[in-house]
């Protein structure tokens, strides 16, 4: 039963990647832009003089095959696609999109996954506690707290971040993934260097998005408490921890782990603004360039890798779910 | 010495109004081995008083005076660390709702182990084994999870924990309420047996007069926080010295006794209802065997004449599918089904669904809590288009009346009502629209005691002055002979005995309608339940 539900999860999985790929390639060519124009006029300010201008759009638009049907775009796009090579980009010619999405990806893995985790892993618990009964009445002060944190996108909070600690106090860099004096390496100073650029990111992500997770855990945390479970295993004497970690915590966690699939889509939507904001070398940072250069390739290309990366993550919820539930084991 | 004496306990709450005593003046001893029965309605105290016990009153509640003593240690006044630690070792709990008691997402294993670690007893899969084997079950049932579980077994593994520490005192909370009676029989003796085992004193709180006069020593009948009368069980029923604890005896129907059956259909009369071979099988599997039918091959006729039809059965023995079909809400997945000798595929839905009127089980969830029950009533007068506005509200009142409540309670929210009100709302509701057909499922068993003959009565009033037939789907015996013209036993989806309630009960052909009958705990002490658990 297992591999029937995996094998129909895949496919489900692939329909959505194709399907969102497709829209991918048809939504940009509705902007009434021209990348080639675009870029020929940039060429044109920086290298000096140009003539034929119109035969050398021509020239450059065969390169790309944008002078073919749209059909026919379309089919080898796909196949392209399909076999994960995702052209060359036209702002950054002869660049492959491949590289610059490769080079992109472990930095907005690393802070986005990360700080994804950490609000989910605290915001849970925050929640959790906001919620029990006999927790210490301290952390009560937290809810109005984390209510408004929660009302807040993550670039404006990382606008604040920035304005205090980078540009006010001087603490921690501006933004970038390191500095550009940096030699890269596996070294403890460079390694140090990255930690301290990501921090501000970070804790954006972070802060913007605990207040979230804690006040859909606390909503959770309530319903749970009221569970017969609950009463019976305070009326069998169960220690506060048992009852908190195994009980309320564990059971008010399904819904959640569900609120972290539905979310995943939105965070990495949400990251390319704090990616921006910060001039983090991320995939987000790289979209947002794209997008202003109406450089196709590259747009497909990072929305494609975001759409699977998305995909394959609600994939593996989907899949982990019935080991924390056991109700929907089958 | 005693295990368990109260003094004089005095439980109140505690509110910007002022004390709500829930509990005054309460005392009871009960020694080593003791069954003790506490009997009340919803409201009487005798929860509060376990709770008491256990220190598990919750804010605004609490002992206001009084002293409960546990071996001579008083508890009251002991702070929430030795109180966990009291629980589970010296008092134990088998609740009520066994349903939803264990941890969905743990193992029974782990259930048990937490148990014993809390209490800081060793746990391992030996001492699991021997404790689920002392109530009946197999070691296999560790690995499961509680929705793999019967409501039966749930209740089993709840007294496997009971029982684990050796308590001197286990307090069960209505422990059956939530069972069939041939379950709720098989459940009690193993209950009983943990206990006399233990030689622990034990306390069983419900409203089930029939109940106690099988389980216990002696019993303890509170209403509105006060002991009305306190005696052996023998006493208690045979000379019984409050007129409460008589009434409350009376009040448990038994077959033989004060039956309300109509006349006779005149044998001319046309189907209202007919199920012709009607199977259902739930749910599909891709490899293997098809599932097993909940009904196989049924075969039913209500006659187009005020008929009160008792369809019995235990859990899972397919009645509820009956109802569900016949209100049109399940489509067979083979046979036919017609209303008043049309398909009900063909007829239209607008006046099959005004003819057809239902009351459920569960009083609490059937009404919507954002809502003033006016709102509630007046939403199917609207549907069917039968009166708005002050018309709505003259039948809504009109209907309250026939239902022996007063029409104010029209502007309260359903949480304001108790259950019984809720349920006569519910056949008011029914009622206004004029049915032919109302099909009640269970609507007496979450229902106190005292309020159930009312309601049934309530059936009985819609045939006889109304002229509505009804299909009463339950699993008590006594009540469907009490209000049933015709009577239907189901087991696991096939009909095992059919026909005149005289004759099928007081005469049954077949061992598992006998089963089921001598499961009913009668409310005699001398007439014990028959040996053969």
């Amino acid at each position: 039963m297992f591999l029937l539900r995996l094998t129909k999860r895949l496919l489900l999985m692939l329909a959505v990647i194709f399907t969102a790929a497709s829209l991918n390639f048809l939504l940009p060519k509705l902007a009434p832009k021209d990348p080639i124009e675009t870029k020929l006029l940039e060429l044109t300010e920086t290298g000096g003089a140009l003539t034929d201008m119109k035969g050398l759009v021509e020239a450059y638009r065969a390169k790309f095959g944008l002078d073919r049907p749209l059909a026919e775009q379309y089919l080898s796009y796909i196949k392209d696609t399909a076999s994960l090579d995702l052209g060359q980009s036209i702002a950054f010619y002869p660049a492959r999109v491949t590289d610059l999405v490769g080079r992109a990806l472990p930095w907005t893995i690393g802070l986005l996954l990360t700080s994804t985790l950490i609000a989910f892993a605290l915001g849970t618990v925050l929640g959790a506690l906001l919620a029990w009964e006999g927790a210490p009445r301290l952390l009560g002060l937290l809810a109005p707290g984390v209510m408004v944190l929660a009302a807040l996108p993550y670039y404006l909070l990382g606008l604040v971040l920035i304005y205090v600690f980078a540009f006010s106090w001087r603490l921690l860099p501006l933004g970038g993934g390191f500095e550009m004096t940096a030699i890269p390496g596996l070294r403890w100073d460079f390694v140090l260097d990255i930690l301290r650029h990501s921090l501000l990111p970070a804790a954006s992500i972070v802060l913007a998005s605990v207040g979230t997770w804690a006040l859909a855990m606390r909503g959770m945390m309530v319903t749970v408490q009221g569970e017969d479970y609950m009463a019976y295993a305070e009326a069998n004497g169960l220690s506060v921890q048992r009852r908190f970690f195994s009980y309320g915590l564990r059971n008010a966690l399904l819904p959640q782990v569900t609120g972290l699939a539905l979310h995943i889509g939105y965070i990495a939507a949400g990251s390319v603004l704090v990616e921006r904001v910060f001039q983090y070398p991320g995939l987000g940072n790289l979209l947002f360039a794209a997008i202003q250069q109406n450089d196709y390739f590259v747009i497909y290309g990072v929305v494609f890798i975001l759409v699977v990366m998305i995909a394959v993550l609600m994939l593996l919820v989907d899949m982990l779910y019935p080991l924390l539930d056991p109700r929907v084991r089958r | 010495m005693s295990v368990l004496e109260i003094d004089n306990l005095h439980v109140g709450y505690e509110l910007a109004a002022g004390t709500l005593s829930a509990v005054r003046d309460l005392s009871l001893s009960l020694a080593a081995g003791e069954r003790l029965g506490l009997v009340g309605e919803s409201g009487s105290g005798k929860t509060t008083t376990a709770l008491a016990v256990m220190g598990l009153l919750r804010a605004p509640g609490r002992v206001l005076g009084g002293q409960i003593r546990l071996d001579g240690q008083d508890l009251v006044g002991l702070d929430d660390r030795a109180f966990a630690a009291l629980r589970l070792a010296r008092v134990a709990y088998v609740p009520q709702g066994a349903m939803n008691a264990l941890n969905p997402v743990l193992r029974v294993s782990d259930s048990i182990t937490h148990a014993l670690r809390d209490h800081g007893a060793p746990a391992d899969a030996n001492r699991i084994a021997d404790l689920l084997a002392q109530v009946g079950l197999g070691a296999d049932v560790a690995r499961r999870f509680p929705h793999e579980l019967s409501g039966g077994m749930k209740q089993r593994v709840c007294i496997a924990i009971a029982i684990s520490l050796g308590p001197r005192l286990i307090i069960a909370d209505e422990p059956t309420s939530a069972l069939d009676v041939v379950t709720q029989k098989q459940v009690m003796a193993t209950l009983r047996q943990a206990q006399d085992r233990l030689g622990s004193a034990m306390i069983l709180i419900g409203h089930d007069m029939g109940l106690m006069a099988q389980c216990v020593d002696r019993v303890a009948v509170m209403r509105d926080g006060l002991l009305v009368e306190e005696g052996p069980v023998r006493r208690v029923f045979h000379a019984p010295e409050a007129p409460y604890t008589a009434e409350l005896i009376r009040s448990v129907p038994v077959i033989g006794q004060d039956r309300r059956a109509g006349t006779a259909a005149p044998a001319a009369a046309a189907d209202l209802l007919r199920f012709d071979g009607v199977e259902m099988r739930y749910g599909k599997s891709l490899f293997g065997p098809p599932p097993a039918p909940a009904l196989h091959k049924l075969d039913l006729v209500l006659p187009d004449a005020p008929r009160i039809l008792s369809i019995v059965g235990q859990s899972g023995s397919g009645k509820t599918t009956i109802g569900s079909i016949a209100l049109g809400l399940l489509a067979p997945s083979a046979g036919r089904v017609l209303w008043r000798g049309q398909p009900l595929a063909a007829t239209p839905p607008q006046t099959f669904r005004r003819e057809v009127q239902a009351v459920f089980q569960d009083p609490y969830s059937t009404f919507n809590p954002f809502y003033r029950v006016a709102h509630a009533l007046s939403v199917p007068l609207r549907r069917f288009g039968l009166a708005t506005g002050d018309a709505a509200r003259a039948l809504m009142e009109e209907s309250c009346r026939a239902v022996g409540l007063d029409p104010s309670l029209l502007d309260r929210f359903a949480h304001q009502l108790s259950g019984g009100q809720r349920q006569r709302l519910m056949v008011a509701r029914a009622l206004m629209l004029r049915p032919r057909l109302l099909v009640a499922d269970e609507p007496v068993s979450m229902v106190d005691a005292s309020m159930r003959a009312a309601i049934l009565d309530l059936l009985v009033d819609l045939r006889d002055r109304y002229g509505i037939s009804v299909l009463y789907i339950t699993h008590d015996l006594a009540t469907a002979w009490r209000v049933g013209d015709d009577i239907l036993v189901l087991e696991r989806g096939h009909v095992v005995e059919q026909g005149d309630p005289d004759q099928v009960l007081r005469a049954p052909s077949h061992q598992y309608t006998r089963l089921l009958l001598d499961s009913i705990p009668m409310p005699d002490p001398d007439r014990p339940w028959s040996t053969a658990a």
